[in-house]
C-alpha cells in the first residue's frame, strides 16, 4: 500500500504546470472545434 | 468527430516535430477558457448527448448555437495573439454568418445529404425540416443563401465515416492543426 502511494505520488509531482497547460490547450481546442463547427453527419444521422 | 481529428492530428504532429528539434512540447496560456467551456456546455446537451437532444427544441437549439457561437467569438478575440486564431476566427465566423443567415441552422442541400445518407429510409429526412439532432437544415440549393458557405464538401471515400463539411469547418480544422504543430517549433536562439 505504502508503495502504491508512493508510486502515485511520484507520477503526480511529474505533472507539472506546463503538463496542465497542454492538457487545458488541448480540451479547449477539442471544445471549440466542436463548437464552432458544423459538419452534418451522415452515420446514424446525428453524429457529432 | 471528424474536426476532432484535426486535433489530434495536429497535436501528434506537434509532438513528432518537438521530439525531432529535442525540445519539449510548450502550450501558450489561454485567456477565458471559461467561455469556451460555457459556450459548448449547452450546445453538447442540444447536439450531441442523445438522453438530452429530445428534450430541448429546435428552436431552442438553434438560439443555443447562435448564442453559443458568439461566446466563442469573445474566446477568439481574447487570444487573437496566439498562433491559429485568426483560422479559427475566420472558420467560426463563416460558419456563422451562413448558419444565421439562413435562420439558425448550417443548410445543407438534399443532394448533399443523398450522398452521405445514400441508404436512409424514405422518411429518414425531409426537406425543409432539420437533419436528425446536427445543426444542419435540409434546404433546396435555391433557397440556400451563400450555398458557397454551406455543408457542401463531402470527405473522400477511403474515409470511415460519411461527413459534409463547410469552408468554415476547413478553416477550423487548419487553424486548430496549426496551433498545435506551431507548439513544437524549435527554440529561438536569438
Amino acid at each position: 500500500m505504502k508503495q502504491v502511494l508512493r508510486d502515485a505520488k511520484m507520477i503526480f509531482s511529474q505533472i507539472n504546470r506546463r503538463h496542465m497547460q497542454i492538457i487545458l490547450l488541448i480540451l479547449s481546442l477539442s471544445l471549440f472545434v466542436l463548437g464552432a463547427g458544423a459538419p452534418g453527419a451522415g452515420s446514424g444521422i446525428g453524429g457529432w | 468527430m471528424i474536426l476532432l481529428l484535426a486535433v489530434a492530428i495536429g497535436l501528434a504532429a506537434g509532438l513528432v516535430r518537438a521530439w525531432i528539434g529535442k525540445r519539449s512540447y510548450q502550450a501558450p496560456e489561454l485567456n477565458s477558457v471559461w467561455l469556451v467551456v460555457l459556450a459548448v456546455l449547452p450546445q453538447l446537451l442540444a447536439f450531441h448527448i442523445a438522453s438530452t437532444i429530445k428534450l430541448i427544441p429546435d428552436a431552442v437549439a438553434s438560439i443555443i448555437l447562435i448564442c453559443s457561437q458568439i461566446m466563442l467569438m469573445v474566446f477568439v478575440l481574447a487570444n487573437q495573439d496566439q498562433s491559429g486564431f485568426e483560422l479559427l476566427g475566420l472558420g467560426l465566423g463563416l460558419n456563422f454568418l451562413v448558419i444565421v443567415i439562413n435562420g439558425g441552422w448550417m443548410p445543407i442541400s438534399p443532394e448533399t445529404v443523398q450522398k452521405i445518407l445514400p441508404n436512409a429510409t424514405h422518411n429518414a429526412w425531409t426537406v425543409g425540416e432539420r437533419l436528425g439532432s446536427t445543426k444542419d437544415i435540409i434546404l433546396p440549393i435555391v433557397e440556400i443563401k451563400l450555398e458557397w458557405l454551406s455543408d457542401r464538401f463531402l470527405l473522400p471515400a477511403f474515409f470511415p465515416w460519411r461527413v459534409a463539411y463547410s469552408i468554415g469547418d476547413i478553416f477550423i480544422a487548419f487553424g486548430a492543426f496549426w496551433m498545435l504543430w506551431v507548439q513544437g517549433k524549435p527554440l529561438n536562439r536569438d
